[in-house]
């Protein structure tokens, strides 16, 4: 029993509807269908009950009237064929008794007749039992003669009377009635899912809005707001989630006109030193040529304001690169390049061609800004030079269909030393801007820029540049589309502000 | 929803499915009064040799109709019972009974002037009497109607033995 209850649960749980409109569908549809049911079970009730009460009297009645009717013309005591006259006054189905005299025909009640007897005899009253018969429902009657006195006293006369009569037109009456209740609560079916699915969509398409607008959000749509339609808890819902939404495009916008300002800011003071540094830069030239004929005290002095300025202009000037960035007024002009030979160019025109071995299978060629390379290959170069152990070396392998100049595939150049390495907290940090991995050597060459300055370069071919550590030392690998403008899409970060349109790749894109 | 689905939902349609088949056999019930009026005579009423009424039974086996009773009365006493009657002696008894709602009517083939008060007592005792015994009510009112009419044949009257 409880285990089948139990099955009977899990059997319910798995069909446990998940949906909130189907949820609120079935509910609906339960009680109302339970609701109808019940009223319309309830009226075929009482009325069935009324039918067969109201049967029952008739039935009842009739016997009763044919008895009293009869009773005056008969003998009393009764002899056998005083009660043959009563029982064919009452018709079929009939037994007359009085003490030890019977009167029976040949369908009358036998068996099941001492209930009602017993109470027929306890109260001097009709008494009636309902019976099945061969299936069919009948009436059992039984009465007893009464003797009245003049004063209206009344004893009993002896004479009982016992007859069944049938109830079948009854039932099929209560069968009609339970048809028509079964068929009202069946109509009510329909109602109910029309009902159910109005409601539903009342409820859910609030519900619905709410949710699309907080994708629209979460997709980047700031504007996005729901009308909030009604006062119910739903409208409440949407309200805050419309004030969310207002907080957070407020937030952002906020944001953004700090960081644009940050960047004019930055744009505009590199603007403003460039003038006087090139003055500066001029001065220093000048002293600088005279700088044989001072003083070893003096010329110290004077090459160290030399160095001084170069770094200061070199700083600013990465810095107006950065700000071009940030603008997103880069510009990319691309050319035919053979990787290779753009990494030996950069080094022999730095001198460092005797401290880095390149690695080439041959030709490497690909479509890039021959500047934009050359500054990421130095700026990665440097830093292995200045940070890492030798030897350094630099590899540089391409993929795909290496064939000159067509499209598909990307060219790897990687830079590796054999020094320490990357600590494990710098790591992350490395492409940050005047992030400096040494704290103690900030009065390093660099800048705190150039990695960063390599990594917007790489992105800006729709490549990228990441650093990692190996067994021996630091490496950092970059990977760039031989055909950037064929491979749009693979692009990372800063899109391409329509440079390359003017490159040679222009023609390459029908290949 | 579940829960209530099954303690709640599921007796109920149960119940009501089973309260919807059919007639189900029931235990004895009452079914209202018995019927009566068997009687092993019928009761007339004289009036005695003290000058009241008393009732005298005819041992006729039955009980018989009101009109019976009636012309049973209106024949008499008979000479060996020592009862006298209020009723003139007429050789018509043909007596006609209607019954209807808390009225017993009886048309008897007397004129008025053949009926002492006393002989309309015993037509009224006897007529009552044998209507309660066949099952009727007891403050059932009879009215005597004479072959002379008139306000006498109009009167309800009650037998000051009955009811």
């Amino acid at each position: 029993m409880t285990g089948g209850l139990r099955r009977a649960g899990a059997w319910a749980h798995r069909l446990r509807p998940r949906g909130l409109r189907t949820r609120l569908l079935v509910a609906f549809v339960l009680v109302t269908v339970v609701g109808a049911a019940a009223a319309a079970w309830a009226a075929a009730g009482s009325a069935g009950t009324a039918l067969v009460d109201g049967a029952q009297e008739r039935l009842t009645g009739t016997v009763a009237d044919r008895v009293a009717a009869l009773a005056p013309e008969l003998d009393y005591p009764p002899d056998e064929e005083g009660l043959d006259r009563l029982r064919a006054a009452v018709g079929p189905n009939t037994l007359v008794t009085y003490e030890d005299l019977r009167s029976a025909d040949a369908d009358a009640p036998g068996p099941g007749i001492g209930p009602v007897r017993d109470a027929v005899r306890e109260r001097d009253r009709i008494s009636v039992r309902r019976i099945t018969d061969d299936g069919a429902p009948k009436l059992l009657i039984g009465m007893p003669v009464m003797l009245t006195d003049t004063d209206g006293a009344r004893t009993p006369s002896g004479i009982e009377v016992y007859t069944v009569r049938d109830l079948s037109g009854v039932e099929g009456q209560i069968d009609v009635l339970t048809r028509s209740a079964v068929a009202a609560s069946a109509l009510a079916l329909p109602l109910a899912v029309l009902l159910a699915l109005l409601a539903a969509r009342g409820v859910l398409r609030p519900v619905r809005d709410l949710r699309d607008t907080a994708r629209r959000l979460a997709d980047g749509d700031l504007g996005a707001r729901t009308v909030p339609q009604g006062a119910d808890e739903l409208a409440a819902l949407t309200a805050t989630v419309n004030e969310m939404a207002a907080s957070l495009q407020e937030s952002m916008a906020q944001m953004e006109r700090m960081r644009a300002d940050a960047r004019r800011f930055a744009s505009d003071v590199s603007h403003e030193l460039r003038t006087p540094l090139s003055t500066l830069t001029a001065v220093v030239d000048v002293l600088a040529s005279a700088a044989d004929r001072m003083e070893a005290d003096d010329r110290e002095s004077v090459e160290l304001a030399v160095t001084e300025t170069r770094r200061l202009v070199a700083l600013v000037e990465e810095l107006m690169e950065v700000s071009r960035f940030d603008a997103g007024s880069a510009a990319l002009r691309l050319e035919e390049v053979d990787a290779a030979e753009a990494v030996r160019d950069c080094l022999r025109a730095r001198g460092w061609t005797d401290r880095v071995a390149v690695e080439a299978d041959g030709p490497v060629g690909l479509l890039a800004d021959r500047r934009r390379l050359d500054v990421i290959v130095a700026n990665l170069v440097g830093n292995a030079l200045r940070h890492g152990a030798p030897p350094v070396r630099v590899r540089v392998a391409g993929d795909g269909d290496g064939g000159e100049g067509t499209g598909g595939g990307e060219v790897r150049i990687e830079v590796a030393d054999e020094g320490p390495g990357l600590p494990e907290d710098v790591l992350p940090h490395v492409f940050d801007r005047f992030y400096k991995g040494d704290a103690a050597r900030t009065r390093t060459p660099g800048s705190g820029l150039g990695l960063a300055i390599a990594l917007e370069n790489a992105r800006l071919h729709g490549g990228d540049l990441v650093a990692e550590n190996t067994e021996g030392g630091a490496r950092f690998v970059l990977r760039l589309p031989r055909d950037p403008g064929g491979d749009r899409d693979g692009g990372h970060g800063v899109g391409h502000p329509g440079g390359h349109a003017d490159g040679p790749g222009h023609g390459e894109e029908e290949r | 929803m579940r829960p209530f689905l099954v303690r709640v939902l599921v007796p109920l349609l149960a119940v009501l499915l089973s309260a919807g088949c059919g007639l189900r056999p029931t235990g004895p019930a009452d079914g209202g009064r018995a019927p009566t009026g068997v009687a092993p005579g019928v009761t007339l009423y004289f009036i005695g040799g003290d000058g009241e009424l008393q009732p005298d039974f005819r041992d006729s086996g039955r009980l018989g109709t009101v009109s019976d009773a009636v012309s049973l009365l209106i024949a008499g006493p008979g000479p060996t019972s020592g009862l006298s009657t209020g009723i003139a002696a007429v050789s018509t008894t043909r007596v006609v009974v209607t019954t209807g709602p808390e009225v017993l009517t009886v048309l008897v083939p007397l004129a008025m002037d053949e009926v002492t008060p006393q002989g309309i007592d015993q037509i009224v005792c006897t007529a009552l009497g044998v209507h309660v015994q066949s099952g009727g009510a007891e403050d059932t009112e009879v009215r005597v109607g004479f072959t002379t009419g008139g306000r006498e044949s109009e009167e309800l009257r009650t037998c000051p033995l009955i009811g």
